[in-house]
């Protein structure tokens, strides 16, 4: 079957039938063999939307993935809102320095959320960027290969504007005042979503760490994070959109897909194979090769034996499970890429 | 056991914040030390918290609320402690090493410890290791906490271990790590003197290794 890269990933999309699944780095890609090989490095490439473009695409262009994708982290939108934000080293992403807003449950004082026009969000720091990012890579690289497009959930960016931890014990404590949060981070989230579409990209990605289940009891995920992830990406035209949350999703993988989102992107704490009997053809499912061991720890062999079981399994899109840690070597992300497309 | 007793243990396990204060002036009403609230009653309490979160019975917002009414009735007999004459079992201080902003396993692994009687200095997230090594010093600690969920920071505990030799202070401070990045090898690699699993495994660690 000749298809380009991007036809391949567009067709997993749709669920289409493929002689094999496209193999591709949904979540945050950049490494420290990238970042060599082009010249670009992290702390720059995260506020310069050329430098971005550059070492997004170099999952496709330096390892042969079939995917660039922009944004390298989750303080962006944060950054914007008014988080301190250190940018990190060329091996470590950015973090947040501080919550700009007051929550506290033991002490019932909280902030009202007093968050910015959705227009103006997107009008400039990183979500500009990202945005202008995004452009290029759909002119330079969009030809070939699918343009992913990585922001943030709104439970984990409320998180960050009030600490995470105060926002989950919130829930018990005074579960109005989290709903307000989430549904005030919302507009800003839905408006950039759709920006991130029109500047190019075929495929939102949208990373909702905190709404695991290691913080969240499957039965809150609707009603704190599921409904206001379908709020944001549900009414995006022109692109597909994927929800990435880590941990063992087992248990919320129906309320994932009630979000309305096309696919579903979950980590190797999911056993594949039962994800994807239960999951039943009802959506995508992208991932969910180890990123930790093998891909960080192991050997290229080891790497290859996991991308093939991924695939075996019967997933449609053969990924990391979750972002790639920077000091990912190349040779293993290269027998993943060869383990695929042979 | 009294019935005192056993009301506060209940309050805790239920996260009944506002009735924690009253039932632990109850205890203390009732004649019970402030040692025996702290490690009958408290301690006790968190430990069955702690064991239902790894049975996914609770989750983290009901850990959250639990320990958070562990600290209402724990504030009031710390004070006492001390004029009851009973030491403190131990010093420890606890962070998440530099690079790592996941401090809620640290905080739930803190309030486990806080329960054991134990003296808690919290350094928070993002900690440079030379830090947590000095305040360890000026505080005459038994023991660093340190945890990371991060694969990268992992090379911090490597570091504090150095430091440690470097400075003879190896086996005069303990050193127990943990936080999901972190495993029993990983631990046993570093030369790190306890690692556990999760919060309840780390408090009997830590009992025991310094003889409580
Ligand atoms: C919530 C979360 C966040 C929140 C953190 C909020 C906060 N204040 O802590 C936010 C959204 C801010 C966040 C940010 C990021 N995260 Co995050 N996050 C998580 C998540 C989903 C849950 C962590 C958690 O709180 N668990 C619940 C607590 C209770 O469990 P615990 O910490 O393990 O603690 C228990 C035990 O480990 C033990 N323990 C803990 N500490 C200690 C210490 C001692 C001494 C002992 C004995 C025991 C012990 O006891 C605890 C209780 O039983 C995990 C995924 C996962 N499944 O773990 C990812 C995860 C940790 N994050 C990850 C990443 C990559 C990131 C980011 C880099 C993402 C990005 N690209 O921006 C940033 C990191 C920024 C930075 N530099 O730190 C990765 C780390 C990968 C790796 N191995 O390096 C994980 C594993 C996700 C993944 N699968 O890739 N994250």
């Amino acid at each position: 079957m000749s298809m380009t890269p991007r036809e391949r990933v567009l067709a997993a999309m749709r669920m289409e039938k493929l002689d094999r699944p496209p193999v591709a780095v949904f979540t945050q890609s950049a490494t420290i063999g990238q970042m060599d090989a082009l010249g670009v490095s992290w702390p720059d490439a995260h506020s310069d939307a050329k430098l971005m473009a550059k070492l997004g695409a170099g999952q496709a262009t330096v390892l042969g993935f079939e995917a660039v994708r922009s944004a390298f982290c989750l303080t962006a939108e944060a950054e914007r809102l008014g988080c301190k934000v250190d940018p990190g080293k060329k091996n470590s992403t950015p973090m947040l320095k501080e919550h700009p807003f007051k929550f506290d449950p033991m002490e019932s004082v909280y902030d009202e959320p007093n968050i910015m026009d959705p227009e103006e969000f997107i009008k400039g720091g990183r979500p500009a960027v990202v945005i202008e990012a995004t452009r290029l890579m759909a002119e330079q690289y969009g030809k070939e290969y699918a343009v992913i497009a990585g922001n943030t959930g709104p439970f984990t960016l409320a998180g960050h504007m009030v600490s995470t931890e105060n926002l989950v014990f919130g829930i018990i404590m005074e579960p109005d005042e989290v709903v307000k949060w989430v549904d005030a981070v919302t507009p800003v989230l839905k408006t950039y979503s759709q920006a991130l579409a029109d500047a190019g990209a075929d495929i939102i990605q949208m990373s909702e760490p905190s709404s695991s289940t290691d913080l969240l009891s499957p039965d809150m995920f609707g009603d704190y994070s599921g409904r206001f992830v379908k709020e944001c990406l549900a009414g995006t035209k022109g692109a597909y959109s994927i929800l990435h949350i880590c941990g063992d999703t087992s248990a919320i993988l129906d309320g994932m897909i009630d979000t309305s989102v096309t696919g579903l992107s979950i980590e190797e704490k999911v056993d594949s194979a039962e994800a994807v009997k239960h999951v039943n053809g009802r959506v995508p499912l992208v991932g969910n090769i180890g990123v930790v061991k093998p891909l960080l720890q192991g050997t290229p062999e080891e790497c290859a034996a996991d991308a093939k079981r991924v695939a075996a399994a019967g997933f449609n899109v053969v990924a990391p499970g979750c972002g790639l840690s920077a000091m990912i070597p190349n040779e293993n992300l290269m027998a993943v890429v060869k383990a695929v497309k042979g | 056991m009294s019935a005192e007793i056993d009301a506060l243990i209940d309050i805790v396990i239920t996260g009944k914040i506002k009735e924690a204060k009253g039932a632990t002036q109850k205890c203390l009403d009732a004649g019970i030390s402030a040692k025996d609230i702290v490690f009958d009653a408290l301690s006790k309490a968190m430990e069955v918290v702690g064991e239902k979160y790894a049975a996914k019975e609770y989750f983290l917002p009901q850990v959250l609320l639990s320990a958070n009414t562990l600290y209402q009735g724990l504030n009031l007999v710390l004070p006492l402690l001390a004029g009851e004459g009973a030491e403190s079992k131990g010093t420890v201080v606890i962070g998440v090493v530099e690079g790592d902003v996941h401090d809620i396993g640290k905080n739930i692994v803190k309030a486990m410890l806080t329960g054991l009687g134990l003296t808690m200095h919290d350094m928070g997230k993002d900690v440079p290791i030379k830090d947590m090594l000095q305040k360890a010093k000026d505080e005459k600690a038994n023991i660093i906490a340190e945890s990371t969920l991060m694969t990268p920071t992992l090379a911090g505990m490597k570091d504090m271990e150095n430091f440690l030799k470097e400075e003879g202070l190896k086996g005069k401070i303990f050193t127990m790590v943990g936080g999901g990045a972190t495993s029993k090898e990983f631990a046993d690699q570093i030369g790190a003197d306890g690692w556990t699993y999760d919060a309840v495994e780390a408090s009997h660690f830590a009992a025991k290794l310094l003889g409580i």
